[in-house]
Formats: C-alpha cells, sequence, structure tokens
C-alpha cells in the first residue's frame, strides 16, 4: 500500500501528507513517528472520509519508518492534497 | 441479600475503576470514534484507541488487530464464519459452547463445510489424540474452548495450537471462561482469541472481542460504514475497521480497557489462586455429603467453576432454592449441549461460578446449606 517516495528533493520534502486506511491506522503511525522524534498530526481529510497524518519535518524518515513497521499509507508529495 | 456465584455467566460486582470509566466514557467520550475531524470526535477516537492498546497488551496483540464485538458470541461468529468462507473441514471439542456449535452446526447444515468433534477427557494427552486424530488435509481450521463454561475443565489449547502450527491450519480459542484468570497470549498459538469481556475482564455486559495475530484474513460477516473510503461500496479489508461496520460501543470499550487495566495491576496469578480457593473451600464443603456429585476428575485442571448435582433433586430445584436464600447460581444446561451431552447430565447441572470479589465465608455457607436441601 505504500507508495515510493517522490524524486523531488529539496525543502518540500521535510513535509508530506500521508494518507492512512483508517484513524487506528493513523494513531498507531502518529504514536511510532513521535516515538522516534518525528513529530506529526492526524487530521481529517480535506475531501470525502478518512484520516491523513501531516508529517512535519522529515518525510523521508517518516516514510521509511512506517514501511519498516509495516504500517500501510500512501504518500501524497509535498504536503498536496489529498 | 444477594451473594453472586454465577460469575462465569457475568462478572458481577464490577471493580470500581470499570464504573469509574464507564461515567468518564458518558461525560468526556461523547464522539463517535474513527468518524469526523471535530475535537469531540477526536477525543473519542483517540480513547477507543488507547483501549485497543490495553487489550492488545495484555494478550500479546497489536492495536489494530484487536476487534472490538457485542460480546464472545459475535467474536466466535465473526471468526468462524469468515475463516470457514469458501468451505472445508472443521473441528470443533466436545466442550464447546453453543456459541461455537451453532455456528458451525449451522454451516455444517447448510453444506458449505464439514465438521468434526474431538471428544474431551480429562488427561490432555487422550484429547490431544483426539484431535489428532480427526486431522484430514482439507482441515482449515480448529475451534476450541480454553476452559469449559460448564465443568471449568482447562483443554490443553497450547499443544492443540502446535497441531494447527505444523500443518497450517487456524486455530480460534474460546477465551470466555479463561481470559482475566489464566494467563492467555496469542504467543500460546492462538490464531484468534475471542472472548466476553463482561466476565472476567470485567467490563459491562454487551462488550466481547476478537483479538488476531493477523496470519488468517477474516471475511466481514458485516457490511458498513466504517468512517474511511466512504465513497466506494466495497467494504475495507484491514482490521479493525473492516470487522467493526458501524459505530462502536464507546461506553462498553472504555468499561473494557478499565477492565484489563484491573487484570493487568492484580495479576492472573493472583485471581485464580482466590477464586480457586474459593471453589476448593466450597468443594471441601460439600464433600461430605455423598448425594452429591461434583463434575471434577483429579487427572484435569480447572478454572474456578463447579458443577455439581444434588440426587433427588433437578438443578432447577436446587438453583431455585437457593435462590430463595440469596445465592445466585446458574440450573440448567449454560447454553452447552454438547458438553451435557458428554457429561451424560441430562438433567443438566448447577454451576458455582466466584469472582474475585467473592468471599470464602459465603461459599462455606453456601456449602452448609446445599447440605440441608
Amino acid at each position: 500500500m505504500s507508495a515510493a517516495l517522490p524524486t523531488v528533493r529539496g525543502d518540500n520534502m521535510n513535509k508530506c501528507i500521508l494518507e492512512m486506511p483508517s484513524y487506528t491506522y493513523a494513531q498507531k503511525a502518529e504514536k511510532l513517528l513521535r516515538s522516534k522524534g518525528i513529530p506529526s498530526d492526524i487530521k481529517r481529510r480535506s475531501t470525502g472520509c478518512g484520516y491523513v497524518l501531516h508529517v512535519h519535518t522529515d518525510c523521508r524518515a517518516a516514510a521509511h519508518m512506517l514501511d519498516r513497521y509495516g504500517i500501510p499509507y500512501v504518500l501524497r508529495e509535498n504536503g498536496g492534497s489529498p | 441479600m444477594i451473594v453472586n456465584f454465577d460469575n462465569a455467566a457475568t462478572t458481577y460486582p464490577k471493580p470500581d475503576c470499570v464504573k469509574a470509566a464507564v461515567y468518564e466514557a458518558m461525560e468526556r467520550y461523547g464522539g463517535n470514534a474513527g468518524r469526523g475531524g471535530h475535537a469531540l470526535a477526536a477525543a473519542t477516537s483517540e480513547a477507543v484507541y488507547s483501549a485497543r492498546e490495553e487489550i492488545a497488551s495484555l494478550f500479546g496483540a497489536e492495536p489494530e488487530n484487536v476487534v472490538f464485538a457485542m460480546n464472545c458470541t459475535h467474536a466466535l461468529n465473526m471468526a468462524i464464519q469468515g475463516i470457514m468462507t469458501g468451505g472445508g473441514h472443521l473441528i470443533i471439542s466436545a466442550m464447546e459452547h453453543n456459541s461455537s456449535a451453532r455456528p458451525v452446526a449451522k454451516l455444517a447444515a447448510d453444506g458449505r463445510i464439514t465438521l468434526s468433534v474431538a471428544e474431551v477427557y480429562p488427561e490432555d494427552e487422550k484429547t490431544l489424540a483426539s484431535f489428532r486424530s480427526l486431522i484430514r488435509p482439507d482441515t482449515k481450521a480448529i475451534v476450541c474452548t480454553l476452559a469449559s463454561n460448564v465443568t471449568g475443565q482447562i483443554l490443553p489449547f497450547r499443544a492443540i495450537a502446535q497441531l494447527c502450527r505444523e500443518r497450517s491450519i487456524c486455530f480460534i480459542a474460546d477465551g470466555a471462561q479463561a481470559c482475566g484468570i489464566i494467563d492467555v497470549k496469542l504467543s500460546d498459538g492462538i490464531n484468534i482469541l475471542c472472548t466476553a469481556g463482561h466476565k472476567g475482564l470485567y467490563g459491562i455486559t454487551g462488550t466481547g472481542l476478537l483479538v488476531t495475530d493477523g496470519s488468517f484474513p477474516i471475511a466481514p460477516i458485516m457490511q458498513g460504514g466504517t468512517g474511511t473510503d466512504s465513497m466506494s461500496l466495497r467494504q475495507p479489508t484491514l482490521p479493525p475497521e473492516s470487522l467493526e461496520s458501524g459505530t462502536v460501543g464507546v461506553i462498553g470499550i472504555m468499561s473494557l480497557k478499565a477492565g484489563a487495566e484491573f487484570i493487568r495491576r492484580t495479576g492472573t496469578a493472583s485471581i485464580f489462586r482466590h477464586e480457586d480457593a474459593i471453589c476448593r473451600r466450597f468443594m471441601h464443603g460439600l464433600s461430605a455429603d455423598s448425594r452429591i456429585t461434583v463434575y471434577r476428575s483429579p487427572a484435569a485442571r480447572y478454572v474456578p467453576i463447579v458443577a455439581f448435582n444434588v440426587e433427588g433433586m433437578t438443578s432447577g430445584e436446587v438453583a431455585a432454592r437457593l435462590a430463595e436464600e440469596g445465592y445466585c447460581l446458574r440450573a440448567g444446561y449454560h447454553c452447552s449441549a454438547l458438553a451435557h451431552t458428554m457429561l451424560g447430565t441430562e438433567n443438566g447441572a448447577v454451576r458455582f461460578s466466584p469472582s474475585y470479589f467473592s468471599r470464602e465465608e459465603d461459599a462455606v455457607r453456601l456449602a452448609e446449606l446445599i447440605k440441608k436441601l
């Protein structure tokens, strides 16, 4: 379910939105990232139902961490609206 | 005076922390968990997730693999029907409650599965041999209670789990009479643990759990709103939401969290020791009366339940007489046709089941009363 990281590099890669399959996974991901020093916020999707994780500092590390722990997500590039 | 010795049906009283959790949930968690993004919904969603974490910790699971259900029967139906979709062979024990026995009997009667029933003996080796002899190449699952709700006999579930693991068979466990009283973990080899929330876990009635290790996908038996992907008419596939269509029972869930915390703080060893001591005092009190039959064998291990009969009286008559004195015990067949058939108790039995809040002196007085019947 996880998407490949975008090839774009630069400051924008510090922030991203991760679309989560459910609130449960959003909560699990947020707690995991927080324990690894990567702050994020759970938000309601701006359109439709579901939850996203706003990552504020290190998107690549966040995605790597979720992959490592088998937490499914879909990466929305550079904070693009899901 | 009410003295409850029918805790195998549902525990009463509940711990103070559970009562407080119910009140707190009413006061603070008035949103709909996993729906909406406003403060009330977010607080409720966080609270429900914290309950998943607590329960996951109790059973050695991941939070997303904790599914809230209405009761153990609901959880068992989800597990059995969700695993046996597509058919196959299934084995149950001869000690199963109707919560397992009826769903599998229905599937078998409809020609959707084939079914075998393994005999249960006081000796674990013989019970295990019975299960082993019934396994076929197309055996898909074994459903087994961890402890009988009639006699309290503990089945050799870790050895049965090992049989399943060696053959990639799904092991579905009914933990209704064991969880909170003996230590139960998914690492025992259980693939899907189904249990009541309102018995040994001390939650309120209307709560149950399905806890899975995720190794066998469970097809939902019910579809509906899950709070995600709402424009799709297809049910999500990931638990817990895939198995929790509709609004979850937040108040019950928070009571269950508090109950699980109570179990963790108190310890199953301490709970078992206390309840087992009460059972032993009770049985000792009955032992001098030759009219009384207690359904226990020295070769078996038991959770704190004592099934008995008094010669010359039906189980219903005994329970009714005791009820006149304020003692609550369950008579009849305990929704367990298979177990009573196996025991040969054609008129049922009386079941004595204490809780952590029961007192030895009440059990002693009850035994004295029974001897005077």
